[in-house]
């Protein structure tokens, strides 16, 4: 039952990663990290009871606290604060990005056959979809325009790597969750404060008018 | 059908059971359209209309006198009916309430296709016979959702067909039921991608708005706007039946649990009562998309569709990884 969960769960958030990349209106975009992070947490409790790793509950206590609720809520407030809603313009058109992230899911797939651990079983779609959520996120943070949109597409390859070494390792130990954890939230809450020095400079969330010079 | 069914089915007896099958998704599937209206004006704070008028409406509907343009010829008229005549065709070819389908002999998930395919091409060329420009509007925007929606539909059903090593639908619902779901995370994305196919296929909000006529935006209604009376009739009711068709797919493909093995009634009795909670969970699903979410500007469609596909295609890429 619990590999069935965990395998179902990753692959939720392959789907969420996946829906992240063919929609444009940032609410949704944050609903879905939302729940992919939430996602994330489900997959630690199922591992924390099979494998008797009672440390990873707290691990997916922080993950579904700060990830799940804090901070798309903070985002949420962030973007309504500025009234900006959607990605108009991203640098690859939705289609060719689906189809370059269905590429991206396959790679990530057969790369993970090549480790250690990725060879079978529920740990081998743990590290593929892990290792394909972290190629989409990059993806997503080269081709994508806005500022709120690339700190989303920064925390979905966090909880990939969050999701990695779930599958790949014992999971870490509580001092260096919690380190990343902090830092995590220190990076979305500079991150926000920066957007709106952004929006408050530029009158938009495009990252590209940064390279403009402004006398 | 007697105590000890063996499948495949014997002819007279897939016959006979085939006809009770579509008798009895026929009659459901008003009820399912009037279920998710209610739901859906629940949402809105509203009484909205009875559960039963969808069938007060077909009523009346086949009471009046067909009108129809001077100009139409028969494949005007033939339309609905062939639209009418492959959704009934396609009930026969889907598990419902058994672990196996009356007429799977006849034809696996390719039939399937094909025959919903062979529809709605009927319902696009007759909207087209009579010339007037909502009817040639529609059909060709209406074709353009199905072509995307297809291959996605393909792609889903054959990632399950892969597990399940058949493209017969009956056998799937019975490798499926015996061997509990495969625990594959392909499952989850093809029932994701068939879940978007249903949305469209159903013309349910972020693709079509089923409950407006307003010309900028609508596509399955702007097709049948020249139709009255019974080939009205049957053109909603087809619809409905199709909605129901894909629901059920949905539900007994990706959770078949509780399938009857065989015609003993107390099993037959559970996996009624579980066909009537999935249907109604996914109805659930289908409401709080429609509510939550406004229609997509048409040409944004196709970006839905091609999540859809892409899931799909997905869903069967990973199964060899």
């Amino acid at each position: 039952m619990s590999p069935d969960l965990v395998i179902l769960c990753a692959a939720g958030m392959l789907v969420t990663a996946y829906l992240m990349v063919g929609q444009k209106a940032l609410f949704v975009a944050i609903r879905l990290y939302g729940l992919q992070s939430i996602l994330l947490g489900v997959v630690a409790v199922a591992m924390a009871l099979t494998d008797r790793r009672p440390h990873l509950l707290e691990s997916a206590a922080l993950t579904i606290g700060l990830k799940g609720l804090f901070i798309p809520w903070f985002l949420m407030r962030t973007i309504d604060r500025i009234g900006i809603h959607r990605e108009i313009e991203p640098l690859v058109n939705t289609p060719s990005s689906l189809l370059i992230c269905l590429g991206l899911t396959v790679a990530g797939y057969r790369v993970s056959t090549g480790m250690a651990q990725g060879g079978e079983g529920a740990a081998h779609h743990v590290i593929g979809v892990s290792l394909s959520m972290l190629l989409m996120g990059l993806f997503l943070m080269v081709t994508r325009r806005k500022a709120v949109t690339q700190i989303l597409a920064l925390l979905t390859i966090e909880n990939a790597v969050f999701l990695v070494a779930l599958g790949a390792t014992s999971g870490m130990p509580l001092v260096v969750e919690l380190g990343i954890s902090f830092d995590v939230i220190v990076a979305v809450l500079v991150l926000g404060i920066l957007v709106r020095r952004i929006v408050d400079r530029f009158e938009s969330m495009d990252v590209s008018q940064l390279s403009k010079l402004k006398g | 059908m007697a105590g000890e069914t063996r499948w495949p089915l014997g002819m007279t007896q897939s016959l006979g059971f085939g006809l009770l099958q579509a008798a009895l998704l026929l009659a459901v599937a008003p009820l399912l359209r009037g279920v998710i209206k209610k739901m859906k004006a629940a949402f809105q704070a509203r009484q909205g209309p009875p559960l039963l008028q969808g069938y007060y409406d077909l009523g009346k509907l086949l009471r009046k006198e067909p009108v129809r343009s001077e100009t139409a010829s028969w494949v005007f008229v033939a339309g609905p009916r062939v639209y009418f005549a492959t959704a009934v065709a396609v009930t026969m070819l889907i598990p419902v309430l058994f672990a196996g389908a009356p007429l799977e002999e006849a034809g696996g998930i390719l039939v399937l296709v094909g025959l919903l395919a062979l529809g709605r091409f009927a319902l696009a060329i007759a909207s087209l016979d009579t010339g007037s420009p909502f009817g040639g509007m529609g059909a060709s925007r209406e074709m353009t959702v199905a072509a995307l929606a297809e291959p996605a539909l393909m792609l889903g059903l054959f990632s399950v067909a892969l597990w399940g090593g058949s493209t017969s639908l009956g056998e799937l619902a019975r490798a499926t039921s015996v061997r509990g779901p495969s625990g594959h995370p392909s499952e989850l994305l093809a029932a994701a991608a068939l879940f978007i196919v249903l949305l469209a296929e159903a013309g349910r909000v972020p693709v079509d708005n089923p409950a407006t006529h307003l010309e900028l935006t609508m596509i399955h209604e702007a097709m049948v706007l020249e139709y009255s009376g019974p080939d009205l009739a049957l053109v909603e009711w087809a619809s409905a039946l199709k909605e129901l068709v894909f629901m059920t797919l949905l539900v007994n493909l990706f959770l078949p649990l509780g399938l009857a093995a065989s015609a003993d009634p107390a099993a037959v009795a559970v996996s009624g009562a579980l066909y009537v909670g999935k249907i109604l969970v996914l109805a659930v699903a289908v409401t709080l998309v429609e509510s939550t979410n406004a229609k997509l500007r048409f040409f944004r469609v196709p970006e839905l569709m091609a999540v859809s596909l892409g899931l799909g295609f997905l869903a069967l890429a990973i199964r060899f990884l």
